[in-house]
């Protein structure tokens, strides 16, 4: 199989990474998930005096906050980070004047989102190690941790954030804008999706909007496979429900895609 | 060969009538348009801001869809088969866009041919070649943000090639650069097309270049082409009167009484008068046979005898104007 755009466009973007933002970028993305961590360690120590309602233990299925803050925290800057970079890379092409001539040649689209989607998640996944140290000073443990589970949930997680990045790269690109779209989606995922609180506790018509974002699932099935212990089969309801609700994204997202690249390519015209 | 028969493009465009209310406004950007470009050859594609010249070309790079008419490469239709065109034909634009500036120069042909599937060792080759061609060997391997403008425009030139085309399009390739590069980049340009016989598209707004590279132009006016024709026979459209221009010698004061006289005859029209040294004679038709006969007949002197140039920029401003 030929996988030339995919291999082209994940070294392209190292390199440009590598010289265009060594430092910056990633003291950003740290400060984000500290900034998180901390906010819960003094709320939990603070205000919660260290005990926590049963009602959540009942729905995180641990009464450890910090771990369950710390691993929510590291999935949501995951999922910003590759959601902003893929989504954004067509609206970046646009931005450079580069975005008609990748568009001239008879590319591969899929090749091309999963080249940025891998490149984004190793930078990342570097970006996570070092949270997670800083994690086990503020009482991170992972006390039942099933590999098996943890890198199966993994994987489907990164296909459920790149099929959400499929959906924002349309909305980015029909509205040429980065900003607004991308801020209000993650801010919707930080209050909904169970990052810091079980979803659980939100009135029920926001944890049917909460249920249909992709990341809560995810999320859920990271925590339970690493701070639970959960295996695939326990979680295979969660499993399939988040493959079936990502596949529709990512259907939805080439589908639209296709239409918004010709919208796009008028606008700059038009 | 690349025919284009009746292309139209209509824009839909949206003007806001208050805060939640927007109009709908069609703007007709190519209107019927017939045109063909044939390997081996440089065709021109002429016409004021609006004309409807880049629309043109984003359509034929399958950038854009027309809303009329067709586009066939050597009989494919390159509406309906885009992914087939895309790998014979490619674009080059004026104003330092198209690369990534972060990358090399070497970089940025690796990548756009990695886009294209081109084989490695065959891309490797390919653009080593293209480096010399364009004389970019040395600094291939320098980031494109240390280039200068002439540089970034010639590794765009090699960007454009690095499909080996069979069709480029060329919207306006030497848009802000100095007259030593544009010269450069214009031998470049007849030589891929001589030499690599490959049929190239170029839009530009000096002339001279038009006159110089094209084999054949066409010009647009708010979308329609109003005037084809080599750049010479286009450049006489522009001429309102002919002037004629005669550095005669000794008796050329009764040589003026003469043509005055010869010329009125042939066109009651024409005027002619003395500019130190030189007669001027303007008329609407040509009197080069008739000025020729009256120095031969007075025996005359003949130190310079010459026609004016017409300019393809007059004629462009003339039809436009017209139309």
């Amino acid at each position: 199989m030929n996988l030339k755009t995919l291999n082209a466009t994940f070294k392209r973007n190292f390199i440009i990474q590598l010289r265009a933002y060594p430092k910056d970028f990633f003291f950003g993305s740290l400060l984000t998930g500290l900034h998180t961590v901390i906010s819960a360690f003094f709320m939990y120590y603070l205000f919660f005096k260290g005990n926590m309602k049963g009602s959540f233990t009942e729905y995180a299925g641990t009464g450890d906050y910090m771990s369950y803050v710390i691993v929510g925290s590291a999935v949501y800057l995951f999922v910003r980070r590759t959601c902003l970079n893929v989504s954004r890379s067509l609206i970046t092409e646009l931005r450079t004047g580069t975005l008609e001539s990748i568009m001239i040649a008879p590319f591969n689209r899929l090749q091309y989102f999963t080249g940025n989607m891998l490149q984004q998640t190793i930078t990342t996944s570097g970006e996570i190690v070092v949270t997670l140290i800083i994690g086990f000073l503020f009482g991170l443990r992972f006390s039942n941790f099933n590999f098996g589970a943890f890198i199966i949930t993994f994987i489907l997680s990164l296909f459920s954030f790149f099929s959400i990045s499929m959906v924002l790269a349309c909305i980015m690109l029909y509205s040429r804008d980065t900003y607004i779209s991308q801020n209000t989606l993650f801010s919707a995922m930080f209050l909904l999706c169970g990052i810091t609180f079980p979803y659980q506790y939100l009135p029920k018509a926001l944890q049917i909007i909460s249920k249909l974002i992709p990341v809560t699932d995810s999320v859920t099935l990271i925590r339970n496979s690493t701070l639970l212990g959960l295996g695939v089969r326990e979680q295979l309801g969660s499993i399939l429900y988040l493959l079936g609700l990502s596949l529709v994204y990512c259907l939805v997202g080439f589908k639209l895609m296709k239409r918004i690249e010709i919208i796009a390519l008028e606008k700059i015209h038009g | 060969m690349i025919k284009v028969e009746n292309l139209s493009k209509t824009y839909e465009t949206k003007i806001k009538k208050g805060l939640f209310k927007s109009e709908k406004k069609y703007v007709e950007a190519v209107r019927k348009l017939d045109m063909e470009i044939e390997r081996g050859k440089i065709i021109g594609l002429l016409g004021i801001n609006g004309a409807g010249k880049t629309t043109t070309i984003k359509m034929l790079s399958t950038l854009l869809q027309p809303t009329g008419g067709s586009i066939t490469v050597d009989g494919i239709d390159a509406v309906k088969n885009p992914i087939q065109i895309k790998k014979r034909i490619n674009m080059v634009a004026g104003g330092e866009r198209m690369i990534y500036w972060r990358l090399t120069g070497r970089e940025n042909l690796w990548y756009y041919g990695q886009l294209y599937g081109i084989e490695d060792d065959v891309l490797n080759k390919r653009i080593d070649n293209l480096l010399k061609l364009v004389g970019m060997e040395e600094k291939g391997n320098v980031p494109v943000e240390n280039y200068s403008k002439g540089m970034k425009q010639r590794l765009q030139i090699a960007r454009g090639l690095i499909n080996d085309p069979d069709f480029i399009f060329m919207d306006e390739p030497t848009l802000g650069l100095d007259s030593v590069i544009a010269k450069e980049l214009r031998a470049y340009v007849k030589k891929i097309a001589v030499e690599g016989n490959k049929g190239i598209l170029l839009t530009s707004h000096y002339m001279a270049e038009i006159e110089e590279l094209c084999d054949y132009v066409y010009i647009l006016n708010k979308g329609e082409v109003i005037a084809v024709g080599t750049p010479k026979e286009l450049a006489q459209l522009g001429l309102k009167k002919k002037k004629l221009f005669l550095e005669a010698g000794m008796d050329s004061e009764d040589i003026g009484e003469k043509l005055n006289e010869a010329c009125r005859l042939a066109d009651s029209s024409s005027v002619v008068h003395k500019e130190e040294e030189t007669f001027v004679i303007t008329s609407s038709v040509d009197l080069r046979a008739v000025v020729s006969k009256v120095c031969v007949d007075n025996r005359a002197v003949i130190n310079k005898f010459y026609e004016e140039e017409p300019k393809l920029e007059d004629a462009i401003i003339k039809l436009s104007k017209g139309a």
